[in-house]
């Protein structure tokens, strides 16, 4: 039972970071119709800055925190210009390439500029963790959840009880409709770049300590969070936490259970699950289906 | 001046001249019908004034000025709110958040005030009231109609464009969608009214065009458009009426 509990923890820990990656790909998707191939760059883009300006320029740990993230921001706003607002007229096919193209452009780039060895990044607090009754919390892992949980907070707000929320979701549920009613269109869709960059790189920044930074770790990142997608549906924001979570929470007992060099399996064995036997996800696209 | 004028328009896709040469007036405080079968070139025309769509030639202006080539988002703006065939209320919103939506086009508003604005409007659509906080994609075509018609009506329009809003709904139904146009009317909003259903349109018009495979045929008062034979039999009688 302890050792239950010490896993639930640890798979909600990690399943937070997917939930965030597959948060950024939701948000996109919907704004857009098309799946940013490049969201899991956003994370270790986010994660080489946070090295350079913590570890390597020696800023104190949120002051580094800080320009990562307005960094993202630009980076979300220049992806945005050049990657998908050249296509937004033409069908998902074109615009999909560009950003499966973008992302090998953003992962060679960090490549020549900062070289193939991996980084290490120390988390945010200078204790590892604390024990509570049986379960050891890894303060990273706490950082993680809270954080997510807060993220998720403020944007259910923002989404629910903004105006701006409600013409962020009128542009994604009919871009035309929004437009005759005087919504800007474009600005809605740079928003949604910004803030999926900003989340990624959340994510990517929050998990660094627990992962080595490297050029590949947006791909892993990002197909983790992919299948998150797929199991949630990719219509809802809410299933996109709940299939992150779910995915954190299954790799982490197959590994303790069952094997552990096959952790990565069996995220691809629950998607692939997914695919075949309920390809709408966990929630569907209730909304999608009736429009 | 005229409030609208078409001078000219032609839209075409690719090959197809959807409109061909259309020139129409819409002077302040009348209701204008633009009658057609289908594939005539109505929603064309009216995605051309919008801005959706880009004419290949010819002006549209509004106020005296041309507003070719602005985007949807300005048009709005100046004041032309367009009601698009097939309502087109966002799905995932309630009603009560499409209405409010419809004052995106006014800046410099308070939610508080948007909101107050779209509770008054129930009172020009109490059938709609209750389900204020119900989601779009769960009313019916009707219900849909008069949130589509509040939205645009939300955006304090000097013209507004209703594409169709009797298409698919029962007749009963489009009884009360033209009673609600009828007092739009009264309160002295310009009104653009295109429908297949011509004698729903001219019921509450001031002037009607007729349009034909992109090409105006006819125009003139209700009374004008009754009167002729020809045309009644081909576009005013049962033909387009039981459409
Ligand atoms: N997006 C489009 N692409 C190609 N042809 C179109 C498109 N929309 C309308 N058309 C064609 O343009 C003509 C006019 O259509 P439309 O304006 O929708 O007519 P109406 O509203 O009077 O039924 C029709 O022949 C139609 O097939
Ligand atoms: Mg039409």
């Amino acid at each position: 039972m302890d050792l239950v509990l010490q896993l639930l923890f640890t798979g909600i820990g990690i399943g937070s970071v997917y939930a965030l990656v597959a948060l950024g790909f939701v948000l996109i998707f919907r704004a857009t119709n098309v799946v940013n191939f490049a969201q899991g760059e956003f994370s270790m883009v986010a994660a080489f800055l946070m090295v350079v300006f913590s570890v390597k320029i020696g800023l104190p740990y949120w002051v580094a925190f800080i320009i990562a993230l307005i960094c993202m921001a630009g980076l979300g706003a220049v992806f945005n210009l050049a990657v998908y607002y050249p296509l937004r007229h033409r069908t998902y096919l074109p615009v999909i390439i560009s950003t499966i193209g973008a992302s090998i452009f953003i992962a060679n780039t960090t490549l020549a500029i900062h070289g193939p060895e991996p980084e290490v990044l120390s988390g945010w607090f200078d204790t590892p963790g604390f024990m509570l009754g049986p379960v050891y919390f890894d303060n990273q892992y706490v950082l993680i959840i809270v954080v997510t949980a807060l993220l998720v907070a403020l944007q259910y707000w923002f989404f629910e009880h903004t105006l701006l929320g409600k013409k962020l979701q009128a542009t994604s549920q009919d871009k035309e409709m929004a437009a005759l009613l005087g919504i800007p269109v474009a600005v809605m869709i740079m928003i949604t770049f910004v803030y999926s960059a900003v989340i990624g790189g959340i994510a990517g920044i929050l998990v660094a300590p627990v992962l080595f930074v490297s050029i590949g770790m947006g791909a892993t990142i990002a197909l983790k969070a992919f299948a998150a997608t797929i199991i949630g549906g990719f219509g809802e924001v809410t299933g996109a936490i709940i299939g992150g979570l779910a995915l954190g929470v299954i790799e982490t007992f197959g590994a303790a259970y069952i094997s552990v060099p096959y952790k990565d399996g069996f995220a691809f064995l629950v998607l692939i699950a997914f695919l075949i036997f309920r390809p709408q996800g966990i929630f569907g696209e209730r909304v999608a289906e009736k429009a | 001046m005229s409030l609208l004028e078409l001078k000219s328009v032609v839209v075409r896709y690719g090959e197809v001249e959807a409109v061909d040469g259309i020139s129409l007036v819409v002077e302040a405080g009348e209701v204008v019908t633009l009658l057609g079968s289908n594939g005539a070139g109505k929603s064309t025309t009216l995605r051309a004034i919008s801005g959706l769509v880009k004419p290949a030639s010819g002006d549209i202006l509004f106020e005296g000025q041309s507003i070719l080539g602005l985007r949807p988002e300005e048009i709005v703006r100046r004041g032309i709110a367009h009601v698009p065939e097939g309502r087109r209320v966002f799905p995932g919103l309630s009603v009560r958040e499409n209405i409010m939506l419809g004052a995106s086009n006014r800046s410099g508003l308070r939610k508080a005030q948007i909101r107050r604005e779209a509770d008054e409007m129930f009172d020009l659509f109490p059938d709609i009231r209750r389900f204020a906080d119900a989601l779009g994609w769960t009313l019916s075509g009707g219900q849909q109609q008069m949130v589509a018609v509040a939205r645009g009506l939300m955006a304090k329009p000097r013209i507004l464009l209703l594409d169709e809003p009797s298409l698919g709904l029962a007749p009963v139904i489009v009884q009360a969608v033209f009673a609600i146009i009828a007092e739009i009317r009264r309160r002295g909003t310009t009104v653009l009214l295109v429908e297949q259903n011509a004698r729903m349109g001219l019921s509450v018009a001031d002037r009607g065009y007729v349009l034909e495979t992109g090409k105006l045929v006819l125009s003139g008062t209700p009374d004008q458009l009754w009167s002729n034979e020809e045309i009644r039999a081909a576009y005013l009688g049962g033909r387009t009426a039981a459409a």
